[in-house]
C-alpha cells in the first residue's frame, strides 16, 4: 500500500474542486481559431476524449511500446491511463523487458482565453509502483503535480502576420518518488509547432491542398532535473504531425541533449485516434455534464 | 477471441460519426489581392454544418458589408456580396458541426482599386 504525499493530496483536493468549477470546454485540442495537434513527447494542456495506440519508441538501447486513453468526466476534466511494454537492450548487459508501470493521470482545465488562443491546465501524473514486471518498472510510486499550458499567436499584429500559425505548448511538473533512494525532479517539457492549417486558413491561402495543410511540423523537448544537483537530461525531438479528420499521425526523430541523456538519434511515433469525434454521441462525451 | 475483437472494433469504426468543421477551402481565400470585386464569399468546410453556422464580413473600419441572405447547404456557406469598394475585408466565420463541435476563424483578403 503507497501512501501518498500531502502535496499530491493537496494537489488531487485543488483539481476536483477546480473541476467542478471547471466551465464546458471543447473537445480536442481547439480554442478559438486554434487547433492544438496531440504532441507525442509533451503531453498537452487539453482534458479530451483521445486515445494513442500505438506510441513507438527506440532511444539508447531501449523500445518502447505505449498506449493512452484519455477519458472526459466533465468537461474541462478528464482522466488518463497508460500502460506501456518496455524492452532493454544494452549492450554487455543482460535484455530486460516487460511492462513499465501502469500510470494514472487526471487533468483539469482552469483558464481558457479563445481571444488570446491560451489555455491553463493543471494535472497529476502518478506511476503506480509494482504494477509493472519486476525486470523493468520501479516497485515505488511516483506522484507528479503538473501544470500545462498553450499559446497561439494568432493574436500578433499584422506586421507579424507570418508569425500567427506559431504556437507553444509546455508542462512542467514536480516528480516526487517513494523511493528515498531517487532524488526528486523537475520535469519539464514544450513544443514550439507551426501550424500549417492556420497559414492556409487565417494568413495566407497558399492552396497547398489537404494533405500539406493538415500538417504542423514541430520541435518538442523533454527534460528531468533531479533536485540533487546531478544533472538535467533528456531529449529534443523534431518532426511532423499530420491531422486528419478522425486520427492523427506523427513522428519525431530523439536527439539527446548531453552523454547523459543517451546515445545516438532515436525516433518516436504514434496513431491517435480522436474519440469525441468517432464517438461523438457516446464515448466521446463527457460522462457527467457533456451538451447532448 | 481476438478475431471477435478486431470485428468488434471495425463494426465501432465504420459507425457513423461527424466531427470538428475546419475550413477547407475559401473562396476568396486568406490573404488574396483581387483586382475585381467578388460577388460572393464562399467557404466550404470539412464537415456538414447545422444552420447555426455563419459568416460576417467586416470592413476596414470593422462595419459588417452588408451581404445577402446566407446560404448553409451542406458543408458550404455561401454569401452573397453587394459590390465592394477597394480596400481591406475581413471574414470572420463559425461553425457548428453536426456532433455540436464549435470551431471559429477570421481571415482578411482585398480588393485594389
Amino acid at each position: 500500500m503507497h501512501i501518498l504525499p500531502k502535496g499530491a493530496v493537496r494537489a488531487a483536493a485543488l483539481m476536483l474542486a477546480a473541476a467542478i468549477t471547471a466551465s464546458p470546454g471543447q473537445a480536442h485540442g481547439v480554442i478559438g481559431q486554434r487547433f492544438f495537434p496531440a504532441t507525442i513527447t509533451t503531453d498537452d494542456p487539453f482534458a479530451a476524449d483521445e486515445l494513442a495506440l500505438p506510441t513507438v519508441s527506440r532511444f539508447d538501447h531501449e523500445t518502447d511500446v505505449e498506449f493512452d486513453y484519455s477519458k472526459t468526466i466533465f468537461p474541462g476534466f478528464a482522466i488518463e491511463v497508460g500502460m506501456g511494454h518496455v524492452n532493454i537492450h544494452a549492450p554487455g548487459e543482460p535484455r530486460a523487458r516487460g511492462f513499465d508501470n501502469l500510470e494514472v493521470s487526471p487533468s483539469v482545465e482552469l483558464y481558457r482565453s479563445p481571444a488570446h488562443e491560451f489555455i491553463l491546465t493543471t494535472g497529476l501524473e502518478w506511476e503506480v509502483g509494482g504494477t509493472g514486471s519486476r525486470s523493468v518498472a520501479e516497485r515505488s510510486s511516483t506522484y507528479t503535480p503538473t501544470v500545462k499550458f498553450g499559446k497561439g499567436f494568432g493574436d500578433l499584429p499584422d506586421s507579424l502576420k507570418y508569425l500567427r500559425p506559431l504556437a507553444v505548448t509546455g508542462t512542467v511538473g514536480y516528480a516526487m518518488t517513494g523511493a528515498t533512494s531517487e532524488p526528486r525532479s523537475i520535469e519539464w517539457a514544450g513544443a514550439v509547432e507551426y501550424s500549417l492549417l492556420y497559414l492556409q486558413n487565417n494568413v495566407r491561402d497558399e492552396s497547398f491542398g489537404r494533405l500539406v495543410s493538415h500538417l504542423t511540423p514541430l520541435v518538442e523537448f523533454r527534460f528531468s532535473s533531479p533536485t540533487d544537483g546531478s544533472g538535467t537530461t533528456g531529449t529534443i525531438n523534431p518532426g511532423l504531425i499530420w491531422s486528419g479528420k478522425y486520427i492523427q499521425l506523427a513522428a519525431e526523430a530523439m536527439i539527446p541533449v548531453n552523454r547523459a541523456s543517451g546515445h545516438g538519434t532515436g525516433f518516436i511515433a504514434q496513431l491517435h485516434f480522436y474519440i469525441d469525434d468517432l464517438f461523438p454521441h457516446s464515448l466521446g462525451r463527457p460522462i457527467f455534464g457533456g451538451h447532448k | 477471441m481476438n478475431l471477435r475483437v478486431l470485428a468488434c472494433a471495425l463494426a465501432c469504426l465504420a459507425a457513423p460519426a461527424s466531427a470538428h468543421a475546419f475550413l477547407d477551402h475559401a473562396k476568396p481565400g486568406a490573404g488574396t489581392v483581387l483586382q475585381v470585386a467578388p460577388g460572393s464569399v464562399m467557404l466550404l468546410f470539412s464537415d456538414d454544418l447545422q444552420p447555426e453556422s455563419g459568416v460576417t464580413i467586416l470592413d476596414s473600419s470593422g462595419h459588417s458589408v452588408g451581404t445577402g441572405r446566407v446560404m448553409i447547404t451542406g458543408n458550404c456557406i455561401m454569401a452573397p456580396l453587394r459590390r465592394l469598394g477597394a480596400g481591406k475585408y475581413r471574414v470572420v466565420w463559425h461553425a457548428v458541426s453536426m456532433d455540436d463541435h464549435r470551431t471559429q476563424g477570421a481571415y482578411v483578403f482585398e480588393v485594389k482599386p
